[in-house]
């Protein structure tokens, strides 16, 4: 007989990413923040890329981010023109962003200019990696 | 080979030197001893190695061709490049782990050319047919979310140093393979009915079939050579529950009928059948009805192989004796 509790406390690193950290996502917050940009990049910050376990903004994915009046936008870029994962994280983004009551549309613009290299890893995205056995 | 003192040994002292060596390997690893090269190994290790290795690597191997007779099905040109990013992935995990199996002295021209097609130690899931959009999503759902749990606790807890490094590139491309099955059975739940139903279709019958996938429960399997030198840190039913505590909330949450319930009471997820069961492949239906078989039967299935075994292995080597024609 297995006991899932003595599992988790034995091995905690042994579930896989379900959701891609989709389960981990915060609840959204009632109240239309102060700052909206800010607010919108904050949730951002809890959509994972689809490989690896650091956030779109901490692997510089995330270029720019407006708001206005409930109306999301954010620029987007991604690692490579045609990159496989790009459906996904732009759903990621999507979902996680209009889950918020106070944002009323997403938009997402594809920008590739300046082109994404590894030196737009924040430190904090270099950490992370460092520490599941990836340099960057 | 031994040294000269040991033939002054009469055989059953060389037996018990052996066993002495394969208990001191075993309390080595057990303490957190880490093996670089194949010189520190002992017979049993090495074994125990091979086969693990092999496994692994065949099932990436066969995973490949499966996904590649489904990538046809794909919808639009993206999805087409995501299903074969993911199938690039899989024939790159085969090299790595044939390329572990070279470094152990076997031989991956023999492994992967030599062979009869039901000779291959991958799990009877990739020898079935996957059919449709669907069947390649939820293969990935279920059959790529049984080999991260499977590789990922190997990563975790391997004595052997080259394989838990190589394993860090595998885990992660594993998990955007679970993460486009997760996507596109969210999505085809969405877009309505028909859809639905043949998501539904499909979990009937990969939802037993990768229950089985983790093998021989723990209280029918006396002994694991694997766990004993560290080569695993889980138990098949360890294993199983991992599985099913991700995968039984993922098709819950999505309206899908699973045939396995969290029981609270044992704190453990319960299958709703009889397992193991028998499987019908022509029409993709486990036989609920005709009740228990013993893992005997299931080992003669396996055996056995599915109907695409041999498909499968030709369509990755069919052009070989072509081409090495053309260079003589």
């Amino acid at each position: 007989m297995v006991q899932l509790a003595t599992l988790r406390a034995r091995h905690p690193g042994a579930w896989p990413a379900a959701g891609g950290g989709r389960d981990q996502w915060s609840a959204p917050k009632e109240a239309p923040p102060e700052d909206g940009a800010a607010a919108v990049r904050a949730v951002l910050c809890e959509v994972l890329d689809p490989e690896l376990p650091i956030s779109l903004v901490d692997l510089g994915l995330v270029y720019g981010v407006a708001f206005d009046r409930g109306a999301a936008r954010i620029d987007l870029t991604f690692t490579a023109t045609a990159c496989p994962c790009m459906d996904f994280i732009k759903q990621d983004v999507r979902d996680r962003v209009s889950l918020e009551p106070w944002v009323r549309s997403v938009e997402i613009r594809e920008v590739w200019h300046p082109p994404w290299t590894t030196s737009m890893i924040t430190e904090r995205g270099r950490k992370q990696l460092r520490g599941f056995g990836v340099s960057a | 080979m031994p040294e000269y003192a040991d033939y002054e040994l009469t055989a059953q002292e060389r037996k018990a030197k052996e066993l002495e060596a394969e208990a001191a390997l075993k309390a080595k690893v057990q303490g957190g001893y880490i093996l670089e090269s194949p010189a520190e190994m002992t017979p049993g290790y090495r074994k125990a190695l091979v086969v693990q290795l092999t496994v692994q690597a065949d099932t990436e191997l066969m995973s490949a061709p499966a996904y590649w007779f489904a990538a046809r099905h794909a919808p639009t040109a993206n999805t087409q490049v995501s299903a074969h990013a993911i199938i690039q992935d899989e024939l790159a995990h085969a090299n790595i782990a044939y390329r572990l199996l070279e470094d152990l002295g076997e031989s991956k021209e023999q492994l992967v050319y030599g062979r009869e097609p039901h000779q291959f130690k991958h799990p009877y899931g990739f020898d079935q047919p996957l059919d449709n959009w669907a069947e390649l999503v939820v293969a990935n759902g279920f059959f790529d979310r049984a080999g991260i749990t499977l590789l990922g606790d190997v990563h975790r807890n391997t004595s052997y140093g080259p394989l838990k490094r190589a394993l860090v590139k595998v885990d992660m491309e594993e998990t955007f393979h679970l993460r486009h099955g997760e996507v596109w059975m969210r999505r085809l739940v969405r877009s309505g009915r028909t859809a639905s139903a043949l998501l539904q279709r499909c979990v009937d019958w990969m939802f037993p079939m990768t229950v089985e996938w983790f093998g021989l429960p723990d209280h029918l399997k006396r002994h694991s050579g694997q766990l004993d030198y560290r080569l695993k840190g889980l138990t098949n039913d360890e294993l199983r529950q991992v599985w099913m505590a991700s995968t039984v909330p993922l098709c819950e949450r999505l309206g899908l009928k699973v045939p396995a319930h969290y029981c609270e009471r044992l704190d453990e997820y319960v299958l709703d059948y009889p397992f193991p069961c028998e499987y019908d492949p022509d029409a993709k239906q486990w036989l609920f009805a005709e009740g228990e078989i013993s893992w005997n039967q299931v080992f003669e299935r396996w055996k056995g192989r599915g109907p695409m075994n041999e498909i499968y292995v030709e369509s990755i080597r069919r052009s070989r004796d072509t081409v090495a024609s053309w260079f003589n």
